[in-house]
């Protein structure tokens, strides 16, 4: 055993004959993959703990009385391990067990939706008898029955690994469904009552008796892949198709800024089904249920296909051709651009076609009104000519990729500001929930209330009225002394920027404590807009406007004249709207924005409504496509190339998942501007790639981080109360549209209210509550939570939960509270 | 009934079951007056290392079916951790035709109770658990009486007899699962989840209740501490063998005239047991015998002269288990009580691992086969195979259990099987025990 | 003398033909019957209540050497069953202008619903003819069948389904006579 080199924290064995070195404490069956040795496995998975449940994996080792499960055997020196391959009794031992599998698993295969890509069935083929001599008769289950409204279950399909509940206990932190009864009776199944935290979705279907909970996870579908047999499967792929018809492409996921890489399968033009890819370094081999089943929007009804412009005579809008279209996109735009023009890009686009969009603007537009942000900038009221977030974003976030989840996950300390992680950002959730279990990673959120969420990561609360989070970054110690540790991470999520102050409270506090700080937007295009340049002070590469020598080697890099990007900031979308709404802006060029979003969705449909000229680069019918002049049908992610910046700054490339004549914006933009006699060479992916990595480098010191003055949470006055608010995770997104199935398994809207305000308006958990501005009420069950004193909690953008679009604030805001609904008068009285 | 012969009865060693007869001994006078809470006093005078030394020279050895050396098993909880040390005593006795710990709780409670505080003061735990079985009622009400005198007497709780030792005595029942007698499936039950056994290592004395060092110990072990502080390691070696030192309770059941328990040294031999019993019943002769318990290989009348001490058993092919000796005579069929016992092993298979889980499902279907006439010579292959598949390769020891008869009498009788499926033998069960899946 | 034997043995063959059996069938008007086991257009069978023996599993597509066969499942619901089970063919389609008859299929599948009848007339005059649906395939509705969807009758249950099956098994008989093969493709 000396010829093998090795470490000190390092063992040799022997498997199989052959000399082996292998880290100290590392499996059996782990050692022997790497060596290429498959030991049949069930319940063994390389990111949840070992169980030795199923036994399937038994080898033999020297010295040992009995086989040993490799699935659970560390390894040791000098151990000699015989698998299948060299031991007789492993294989004997193997093959039983395997005969014992599958006494009780019916013949199901030609029907499931694991056959062809099954565990069970290839290791029965590659370990089992050829017949059965089991000839008694099978154990049977009603089935399936449903969990949740995505996920079913086939009891008697089952193997009983326990993958999924080994799975929910530790990677999601949601026990939702558990082993139940024993013997050959054991089964899988769901608690029948709200023990763990559900609170009661009902979606009808579940179980027999009242207050059932349904699988109220975000991270279900993960259940269904690891499944090693057809037990668990999805309602909306469930006798789709059959595995060995499926393409299957390596895609990334477009739904938030996780970066989740994932495998898309589809057959004869259409997506199937999603799965989770496997990236140890971002999102391990999980993803959430939104990126999981969230693909059906690109197939909807009221996808656009065609161009349309708006005809002169009848003031409709029309189909048309490219050309047609284009040419009076291009002749609208060049006759704008004297009174200016404005471009307003959405979180769904790819850094090449924010690239685009910001090349566009700078190039043909010669303008620096350019942002990619929408949602609210700023706290409501506040004055738009702040630039905090813009400025915060100029100096720690483009172009830095500090923080990467594996320093998240071996992070001693992470807070949380502004930030949500199970609904903003759940494979950040993730590894932080690993990094809590595993490493007894502490985190500290700043936030409104101990949501469940920021229960399963184990944080602890500092509680903030929302408003006053710059104080609590400016002045808390508790905080402070959490980033001490070296390696202490400070996570801001965009929600921060409604708060003014914060984002200079977050930049002082790492600066001052040594911690380093990441920003965590909602959307998979927002890292990326920021580094592509689509921010009214940045250019891209993260190039201030306002840098001459900048300015000039971008000018030169795209062959333009000197004088074209103009050298001071331009508007941000609060600003451009403004303009636009009354009526100073020339024209608008709109891509995968929906106004529902922004600040103040009725100024912005008023601000489309004014604009003399309207462009829209969208997917699908929208509030803008409606109001457009020149209406341009692009590809959606999966109809396209691209690359997703996550919130890491990692580039996430993927390729068309299927063929189509679809364009990507970029290509769009590019015959606009080749219309206006400008080569902008965005129209292919690679040229954008190629041309993004030629930019010349940028040698400026990072700008100065913003010092804007940290301010208090507003008071409010008798019956009102200040309104905390997020986005869920399944809500009314529009890339979630077209799927009941998983909205099923969203979280139910609630107001949440504290003891104080559940006692002075009489209400009682579920009762009705009326939360209301000047410009409109919504009303929900509230959820009597612990919140800080006079502070409501809504979800931003759920079912009867339309935060922006109802009460026209955003979070900090001050809100009237009503117990019940409001009736006629109230209801006038709110609208006055 | 045959008296037994003096130098038999002579055999007979009343340690742990000396109380037993005492009208009220369960109550704490009664206990007090016949020696009660005198080991503690002895105890707690002298260091816990010296406890445990003198419990390793004492040579006592488990009671729970494993033998395994008690001294040694306390030596393994690392002292000085800073971790909370526990103790938990398994009362779990489930084990068909086991009967010493349930008579031993319901008529000499307060033994059980000094054993407890001896052990806990040994390995420095300041919490103790009494794990018992949730059927066993009236046991269970006997020792929750027990510890509450011992709290008011100040034997339990804080500062016990002056000797700034600190004990919390928890008496919990168990919901009724054969597995929760396995030590780490006992472990989990008793923090409140699924009685499942556990992965090990780490093992209990490094990581075991809460994940704290925990020292997992019979009821007989415990209960004969204070007899053993009391009289020394050298009078408890007097009794047994030098490798098996000590009494034993040997419970006998089946047919012989007296079923009961007998307490003797080790190594005694079923003849001798037999006969101290009264003799086999009338019209019965020995056909086949539990060592200890029907997790134990069968033996028959051939070894009725085996020492039943550790060695002898094992080297008779066997393990001394839980001294549970089930008598059965030429009038029992081995198949028939063979499926009986499966039943009951398939019954309390927990379904964590498949051989145990499925195999046993298998199994118990075979044997209603067979036993409804419907049999094949085929199927006592596929019988033993199926044993041999499911013998150490389930998680724990609960399946190499459920193995184990099948294999024995497979080994010993195979000829009782061919009478039901060649039709010589009646058939005992009906069609109607072949039909559904459950 | 040699030109004469010559010619004789010129015409050899012929002559000695004109005393053979004639083998020239007389189709179409006396068509020729094929060999029981010929491998002719498919059938998808039914269970004896009219029921589609077909879970829609694709099996067949799978084995397929030619590529020759499409099927898309569906859910079967109480109010809407095509088959006993669970799943059932929302699109089964067979592509004549692929198939080479090999046969794979009807032994890859698992419910003896796709077997293979003697019947060879397949020529089509388009090629979108030659793909055959459910429509042209299915095997006819014998007496006592009803059309599906409806509830399973031969049993409550599955194993009353099944084995009532036994006793009453489905068929295909008279599927090569199915309407579609009788005249041109619509």
């Amino acid at each position: 055993m000396t010829d093998v080199q090795k470490r000190a924290d390092q063992v040799s064995l022997i498997i199989d004959g052959v000399e082996v070195v292998a880290e100290k404490g590392e499996l059996v069956i782990r050692v022997a993959e790497r060596m290429g040795i498959a030991i049949p496995r069930f319940c063994d998975h390389p990111l949840l703990a070992p169980a030795g449940a199923c036994r399937q994996c038994l080898v033999e080792v020297e010295g040992q009385r009995k086989p040993v499960a490799s699935c659970t055997q560390t390894v040791a020196e000098g151990m000699v391990v015989k698998t299948q391959l060299s031991s007789p009794v492993a294989a004997k031992a193997q093959a039983g067990v395997m005969e014992l599998l599958l006494i009780n698993h019916p013949l199901d295969c030609p029907t499931c939706d694991k056959g062809g890509e099954c565990p069970l069935q290839n290791q029965a083929m590659s370990t089992g008898r050829a017949d059965s001599r089991f000839k008694e008769e099978k154990r049977e289950y009603e089935k399936p029955i449903h969990i949740s409204s995505q996920v079913l279950l086939d009891r008697e399909r089952c193997v009983l690994c326990q993958r999924c509940t080994r799975f929910s206990e530790e990677i999601a932190g949601d026990k939702f469904i558990d082993l139940m009864d024993r013997s050959s009776g054991e089964q899988i199944n769901v608690y029948r009552d709200d023990f763990f935290g559900g609170a009661g979705t009902g979606d009808g279907q579940v179980g027999e008796g009242e207050g059932d909970v349904a699988f109220n996870s975000y991270f279900s579908g993960n259940t269904i892949q690891i499944c090693p047999v057809g037990a668990l499967t999805g309602e909306q792929y469930r006798f789709r198709a059959r595995p060995f018809d499926l393409v299957s492409t390596p895609s990334a996921c477009e739904h938030c800024a996780s970066g989740c890489s994932q495998r898309t399968d589809h057959r004869r033009g259409k997506v199937l089904r999603r799965l989770a890819g496997d990236d140890p370094a971002v999102n391990e081999e999980w993803n959430c249920d939104k990126g999981r089943w969230g693909f059906r929007y690109a197939t909807a009804t009221d996808r656009i296909l065609t161009p349309q412009i708006r005809d002169t005579k009848t003031g409709e809008l029309r189909e048309a051709s490219w050309s047609e279209a284009l040419l009076a996109a291009a002749e609208g735009l060049k006759a704008a651009k004297e009174r200016g023009v404005g471009v307003l890009t959405g979180g769904r686009l790819t850094v090449e076609d924010a690239y685009a969009y910001a090349k566009f603007a700078r190039t043909v537009l010669g303008t620096n009104d350019v942002d990619f942000r929408a949602r609210p900038l700023r706290a409501t009221g506040s004055p738009v000519t702040t630039t905090e977030e813009a400025d915060f974003l100029a100096a720690a976030v483009a172009g830095i990729t500090e923080v990467t989840y594996e320093q998240v996950e071996n992070a001693p300390s992470v807070v949380l500001a502004g930030l949500e992680p199970e609904e903003e950002s759940p494979i950040l959730f993730l590894r932080l929930r690993k990094g809590h279990i595993r490493r007894k990673l502490r985190v500290t959120a700043v936030s409104a209330y101990l949501s469940r969420g920021l229960e399963k990561i184990g944080a602890a609360l500092v509680a903030a009225v929302p408003g006053d989070e710059a104080h609590i970054l400016a002045s808390d110690a508790a905080v402070a002394e959490a980033l001490g540790a070296p390696g202490a991470l400070l996570i801001v999520g965009e929600r921060l920027a409604t708060v003014p102050g914060a984002l200079s409270a977050a930049a002082d506090l790492a600066a001052r404590t040594g911690a380093k700080l990441a920003w965590v937007p909602r959307r998979a295009g927002d890292r990326g807009a920021i580094d592509a340049g689509c921010l009214p002070n940045l250019l891209p590469g993260g190039r201030p406007v306002t840098d001459d020598a900048a300015r000039a080697a971008l000018s030169l890099a795209w062959k333009v004249d000197a004088g074209v990007v103009p050298g001071t900031p331009g508007r941000d979308t609060d600003r451009i709207i403004a303009a636009a709404a009354d009526g100073t802006l020339g024209a608008l060029l709109v891509g995968g924005v929906d106004p529902a979003d922004l600040a103040d969705p009725t100024l912005a449909e008023n601000a489309l409504d004014t604009v003399p000229f309207l462009v829209s680069l969208e997917m699908r019918q929208s509030a803008v496509t409606r109001r457009a002049d020149v209406v341009l049908p692009i590809a959606p992610a999966v109809e396209k190339a691209g690359t997703y910046m996550d919130w890491e700054g990692r580039l996430r490339s993927f390729g068309a998942v299927l063929k189509s004549t679809a364009m990507t914006d970029g290509r769009v933009l590019e015959a606009i501007a080749a219309l206006l006699d400008v080569s902008l060479n965005t129209g292919d992916v690679n040229a954008v790639r190629r041309e993004l990595g030629g930019l010349p480098g940028s040698t400026l010191p990072s700008p100065v981080r913003p010092s804007v003055a940290a301010a208090r949470a507003a008071q409010p006055a008798e019956n009102q109360a200040v309104l905390a608010t997020w986005h869920q995770l399944i809500d009314l997104g529009s890339l979630l549209d077209g799927d009941q199935v998983l909205a099923g398994t969203a979280r139910p809207p609630v107001a949440r209210i504290g003891k104080d305000l559940a006692e002075s308006l009489g209400l009682a958990d579920g009762d009705l509550v009326t939360v209301g501005t000047d410009r409109g009420s919504i009303t929900l069950p509230a959820a009597i939570t612990d919140l800080p004193p006079r502070v409501v909690w809504l979800p931003t953008n759920s079912p009867g939960s339309t935060v922006r679009r109802s009460l026209g604030v955003t979070a900090g805001a001050v809100v009237t509270l009503t117990a019940g609904v409001p009736g006629p008068i109230l209801a006038e009285e709110a609208a006055r | 009934m045959t008296q037994p012969r003096q130098e038999v009865l002579q055999k007979l060693t009343p340690v742990l079951t000396k109380r037993w007869l005492s009208p009220d001994a369960w109550q704490i006078g009664v206990y007090e007056q016949l020696d009660g809470y005198r080991a503690i006093r002895k105890a707690l005078d002298v260091h816990p290392d010296d406890l445990i030394q003198l419990i390793k020279d004492s040579g006592l050895r488990g009671r729970g079916g494993a033998g395994f050396p008690t001294g040694l098993k306390w030596g393994f909880i690392p002292q000085g951790d800073g971790k909370p040390h526990y103790l938990v005593i398994n009362a779990d006795e489930g084990e068909p035709g086991t009967c010493k710990d349930l008579p031993l709780m319901t008529y000499d409670p307060h033994s059980l109770v000094e054993g407890a505080i001896i052990a806990s003061y040994a390995i420095r735990a300041n919490r103790a658990f009494i794990y018992i079985r949730g059927e066993a009622v009236h046991a269970a009400r006997r020792l929750r009486n027990a510890v509450q005198e011992a709290y008011a007497k100040g034997y339990l709780g804080k500062n016990i007899l002056g000797s700034g030792f600190d004990l919390d005595l928890v008496v919990h029942s168990g919901a009724g699962a054969y597995i929760c007698g396995e030590e780490t499936a006992l472990l989990d039950s008793l923090e409140g989840f699924r009685g499942q056994p556990r992965l090990r290592p780490p093992f209990p004395a490094i990581a075991g209740l809460y994940a704290s060092p925990t020292v997992v110990n019979n009821v007989g072990t415990i209960a004969s501490v204070p007899y053993i502080v009391l009289g020394g390691a050298d009078w408890w070696k007097s009794m047994g063998t030098e490798k098996s030192s000590g009494p034993m309770i040997y419970s006998l059941s089946g047919r012989v005239v007296n079923p009961g328990q007998y307490e003797c040294g080790l190594g005694i031999t079923l003849r001798e047991l037999i006969e101290l019993a009264g003799g086999m019943q009338p019209g019965h002769n020995l056909k086949f015998w539990t060592p200890g318990g029907s997790s134990t290989p069968l033996l028959t009348a051939e070894h009725i002269d085996t020492p039943m001490d550790f060695e002898g058993v094992a080297a008779a092919g066997s393990i001394l288990g839980t001294t549970a000796m089930q008598i059965f005579s030429d009038q029992d069929c081995p198949v028939y009580n063979t499926w009986r016992w499966l039943e009951f092993y398939h019954h309390e298979s927990c379904g964590k691992c498949t051989p145990c889980r499925e195999g046993n499902y298998w199994m118990v279907r075979t044997y209603r086969r067979i036993l409804a006439g419907h049999g094949t010579v085929k199927d006592l292959d596929t019988l033993q195979d199926t044993a041999d598949n499911i013998f150490g390769r389930s998680f724990c020891g609960l399946g190499d259990g459920a193995a184990t008869p099948v294999v024995s009498t497979l080994k010993w009788f195979r000829d009782d099987y061919l009478g039901y499926i060649e039709g010589r033998t009646a058939p005992r069960l009906s069609e109607k025990s072949l039909v559904g899946a459950h | 003398m040699g030109t004469f034997t010559g010619s004789f043995k010129g015409f050899g063959v012929t002559f000695a033909h004109m005393f053979r059996k004639v083998i020239t069938t007389d189709y179409p008007f006396s068509p020729p019957k094929p060999a029981p086991r010929y491998h002719g257009r498919h059938i998808l069978n039914r269970h004896p209540d009219g029921l589609e023996k077909c879970i829609g599993c694709e099996l067949c597509a799978w084995a397929c050497p030619a590529d020759a066969i499409y099927v898309e499942g569906g859910d079967n619901t109480d109010e809407q069953r095509f088959s006993p089970g669970e799943r059932y063919a929302k699109i089964y389609q067979i592509n004549y202008a692929r198939c080479i008859f090999c046969g794979l299929c009807i032994e890859a599948c698992p419910t003896r619903s796709l077997t293979m009848s003697n019947e060879y007339e397949l020529a089509r005059d388009s090629r979108q003819d030659l793909i055959f649906t459910k429509k042209e395939l299915l095997a006819p509705l014998l007496p006592g069948m009803e059309q599906p969807p409806h509830p399973m009758l031969l049993g409550e249950t599955d194993k009353d389904y099944y084995v009532g099956a036994l006793t009453n098994p489905g068929t295909s008989v008279g599927a090569e006579r199915a309407p579609i093969s009788q005249g041109d493709a619509e």
